[in-house]
Parts: structure tokens; sequence; C-alpha cells
């Protein structure tokens, strides 16, 4: 399965970066990794010009709320992004918040999956998960 | 101007012939009534004479180059790509359409040269459909290559007639791949050169194949130190009769291109000061700025109308500052420099024989003030001998 990652915004997080790299090769998933610094708009193109089923979001700074915003107009534009799983991991406010407030905040952005200071093996679990499950519901249909 | 082999340089543009040999350089305004060749022969029949033909190196940007139309996917990889790869081929695009809203699309009128069509990486399949072919069938042009996911090539041949497919210039890492479409551009210019009347009896005097100016000026880029005192980054603005062309330092742009190339190309296709000279008035009169900028110059915009020696300095100026603005975070386009970071700014073509560095300077202190409010002033150098040509010219006969 193809997997685009890459730290969103002025974000130059690379150790986590390459990290989540090397934790979803291990795990049989076939990676783009467009690094640090990259706008909203590369994620959704890399996934058009691959083809990928699932996005994964990185954000260290606490940049991916202002980001974050953007997602749901930005993918609507896209024709072909629909079955696109979108996740998002990571320290994702600028300060302390609770995942109570965080999560269900991201999930309105436009995000099937949010993993706020959750561990990166536990997050990429969720989404074996989530991936199983979506596979379940399809052949239920 | 220095050349270390008594060879003869030709550069034929939209308006001038720049002829140049060991000794000179000379320019001549060209007779629009006359065939090209007939034109050169009558002006500098003499010096010509004196060259065998292994001797004689000429480059054109007066066939108007090809007119490519790209389609892709995003704009982020495949559009960017193409693009990128077909102005360093010394190609003018008319239009870029992203696939996905094809139908939303004019179609063009005019005969297309080559259209390109690319997107996807090679393990991604069923990209293109039927409104890919629905919309060429409308269009007419006269070559057609196919440069994306090698899953869409046998698809794309069944479903276009002469349709050429080169390795996808997408890589499995998202990077770019450019060598296989450069050449293939070069080649189909070549072959256009080759195939105008105009031009092709110009092989009469040489036995060197005939490039595209632009692709002469950005292969003598790497080498400009030896001729100029330019501190890296810099951009080159090559104001003609006709285009606008912009070669750039890469450490200008921030983007996903990493490619052995340490300058890019961009041109303006209806921004010169002749043949161009009423798309260029139109863009300034669309431009906000321009009015001040014209009181700043302390003329009115009666200027347009005028055929004088004033005029043609004012549209040089004009055309300056419209280039600047174009290629800046002001207006968003294709590409965006980081103008801040520029330290010289060299100018060559017909723009050196009608402005003085002082007009220039005045025009990029303006621009810095009034669009990107700062007193950055980035030094200014002519090419005032076209020395940059003759670089480029010399150095890729070296090469071959």
């Amino acid at each position: 399965m193809k997997v685009i990652t890459g730290v969103v915004g002025n974000d130059i997080h690379v150790v986590a970066n390459r990290l989540i790299d090397l934790s979803l090769r291990a795990r049989g998933f076939e990676v783009f990794n467009l690094g640090v610094n990259t706008y909203l708009e590369e994620f959704f193109d890399a996934a058009v010009e691959t083809g990928a089923e699932v996005l994964l979001i990185s954000s260290l700074n606490g940049e991916a709320e202002g980001w974050g915003r953007e997602v749901k107009a930005l993918k609507a534009k896209y024709k072909t992004l629909d079955d696109l799983i979108m996740m998002i991991g990571g320290n994702l406010v600028v300060g302390s918040g609770n995942a109570e407030d965080i999560v269900p905040r991201y999930k309105n952005y436009g995000f099937d999956l949010v993993c706020h200071q959750v561990d990166l093996n536990t997050g990429l679990d969720l989404l074996e998960v989530f991936i199983e499950d979506k596979k379940l519901q399809k052949s239920n249909k | 101007m220095s050349q270390n082999k008594d060879k003869l340089l030709i550069d034929v543009g939209s308006t001038y012939f720049k002829v140049s040999t060991s000794e000179h350089i000379e320019q001549h305004f060209r007779d629009f009534n006359k065939d090209i060749f007939d034109d050169l022969k009558y002006k500098c029949g003499e010096i010509i004479s004196r060259y065998a033909k292994a001797d004689v190196n000429i480059c054109s940007s007066a066939n108007g180059g090809l007119s490519a139309l790209i389609i892709g996917v995003t704009h982020t990889f495949s559009l960017k790509f193409a693009t990128n790869i077909a102005f360093n081929s010394g190609i003018n695009i008319i239009d870029t359409i992203l696939y996905q809203n094809i139908e939303e699309y004019s179609v063009p009128s005019d005969l297309v040269d080559v259209v390109i069509v690319v997107g996807g990486i090679d393990s991604h399949s069923n990209i293109f459909s039927d409104s890919l072919y629905n919309y060429l069938a409308q269009l007419n042009y006269s070559n057609l290559v196919f440069v994306g996911s090698e899953q869409e090539a046998s698809s794309i041949k069944d479903n276009i007639e002469h349709a050429v497919v080169l390795p996808n210039i997408i890589d499995d890492r998202l990077h770019i791949v450019e060598e296989h479409l450069k050449e293939y551009l070069t080649n189909l210019y070549q072959q256009d050169i080759e195939g105008k009347e105009d031009i092709k009896n110009l092989y009469d005097i040489t036995s060197n194949q005939i490039y595209s100016t632009p692709y002469i000026v950005n292969k003598a880029l790497p080498l400009i130190d030896a001729r100029f005192s330019i501190v890296n980054p810099f951009i080159l603005l090559d104001i003609g009769g006709a285009t606008t062309d912009i070669h750039y330092s890469k450490d200008l742009v921030d983007d996903n291109i990493v490619t052995e190339n340490e300058y890019d190309r961009l041109v303006f296709k209806k921004l010169g000061v002749y043949k161009s000279k009423q798309s260029l008035i139109f863009a300034a009169k669309n431009n906000e700025f321009v009015y001040e900028l014209l009181t700043h110059l302390k003329v009115t915009e009666n200027i347009f109308d005028e055929q004088s020696e004033k005029a043609t300095k004012v549209l040089m100026q004009l055309a300056v500052f419209l280039v600047l603005c174009k290629m800046s975070h002001y207006k968003k386009s294709y590409i965006n420099l980081k103008l801040l970071a520029v330290n010289s700014i060299v100018l060559t073509g017909g723009v050196t024989k009608v402005l003085a560095v002082e007009d220039i300077e005045y025009i990029i202190s303006f621009f810095y003030k009034k669009i990107l409010t700062s007193d950055h002033n980035p030094v200014v150098v002519l090419d005032s001998n076209y020395d940059i040509w003759t670089l480029g010219a010399q150095g890729n006969e070296l090469c071959q």
C-alpha cells in the first residue's frame, strides 16, 4: 500500500520524519517521503501522481493547526482523492492541550485518524486497524 | 569580446542580426521584407565569405521557437517538471492544462507544435481517460509526446495516432528526470528550423547545428565569471524585440526540482519592445504600479503612442519592471524568485543598446522599494557587447 508522508509547513523536524519513514517501510508500506517544510498542496499532488491510498502528515511544532484548517477546502478541489485515508500525528497544537479537544477538532478539519502526542508505533497500529476496517466495510457493501 | 579561434558567430534575433568575429562585433536591424538569409547576405556577405562553413556558428530565436501545450495531472509535479524541461529546451509554452479539469479549458485555435502529456509514476495506472482523447481530438497539433506513467503508454498509443512515448519524467521518488524529454524537444526545435524556409537556407553558410539563442545563453552562465564581475545568485534578463527570457540561479527558488542545471530559464513570450510592443503596453496598463512609475520617469501614458528614442527607452524600462513583477511573490506564477537574495542583475539583448546602467538602476530601485518594500539594490551588469552570447557560442563549440 502506498503512503505519502512528510512534515507540514515551516517545520524542519527531520528526525521524526525519518523515523516515520523507516517505521512505515518496516510494516511493508511503499513510502513516498516528501520530507520537511512541505506545503499541503504538495501532499495532495503527490497522492494524485502516485495513486497513494494513505496520506500521513506529521507536525512537531504545532503548525498543523494553521494548515489543518485548509485541508477540507483544498482536498475538495481534487476529483480523485475521495478515498484517500487522511492521518495526522505529532504535536498538533502550540503550547499545551488535551487530546479530547484536539482530536475532534482535527477530525472536523477532514482527518480520519488523529494522533496527538501518541507513540509512533501505537499510531501506526491504529492506521493498520483503520485500513483493515475500511477493507471490511468495502467488502461488505 | 574576445575569441580564441577565428570563428564567425551569428545570432539571428527577431529584430537584429548580431555578427561576431575575433576582431569585432556588429549588429544590423533586420529588413522584414526580405528573407532572413538574403538579408544577412546583403548586410554581412563580405564577412561571411571569409569563413569556411565549419567555422560559422549560428543561433536563432527568429523563427519564434516551438509552441507547446502541456497537459499534466498536478501543478507540483507533472506540470511543473514538464514546464521546467520545456523552458530549458528553448520552447515557448502557450498553456498548461490540469488534467482533472480538462473539460473546462478552451481549445487553442492556433496550431500547437507539440503537446506534452504527463502524469503519474510508473506504478500508477488508470490515470487518463476519454476526456483526454476528446480534448485532443479538437486540438490542432503537429506532435504529441507522452512522458508519464509507463502503464498508461499503451492506451495512449492506441488512442492517439503518432504519439511518441518517452520514459517518464517523474521517477519513483517523485524526482524529475529530464534528459529524454529535453533531447526530444531540442531535436524537434532542430527539425522545426530545418523545415522553415527562412532559417534552413542558413545551412548554406554553416555546417554546424543551428541552436536556439536561449539554449546558447544558458550554456554561457556557468562561465560568466570569465567576463563579468558577478556575485551569485544572479538573474539574467534578455529583453529583446519579441520575447523576454530570464535565466536564474537555482539558489533563488525553493522547489522540488533537483537537477544538475545550475541555472533555469523562463520565457515571457509576448513581452518585447518591437514585435511584441502592443502586448507589452497592454501588460503595462494592467499593472497598478505602472502609472506611478511613469510619473517617476516624468512621462505620461501618451508615451505609449509615440515613436521616438525616448518612447523606446521608457518601454524598455517598463519591460524590466514588469518582468521583475512577474517573477516576484507579488504575482503568483509558475515560479517565484527570492528577489531579495539576488546580488546581481545582468541584462543582455536589445535592452543594452537602449538603456544605460543608471536607467536600469533607477527602475530596479523603484521595483524593490514599491513592490518588495526594501532598500535592497542588486548590482546591475550590462552585457552591452554581447559577451554572454559569444561566450555561450564558444562554449558550445568547445563541447562538440
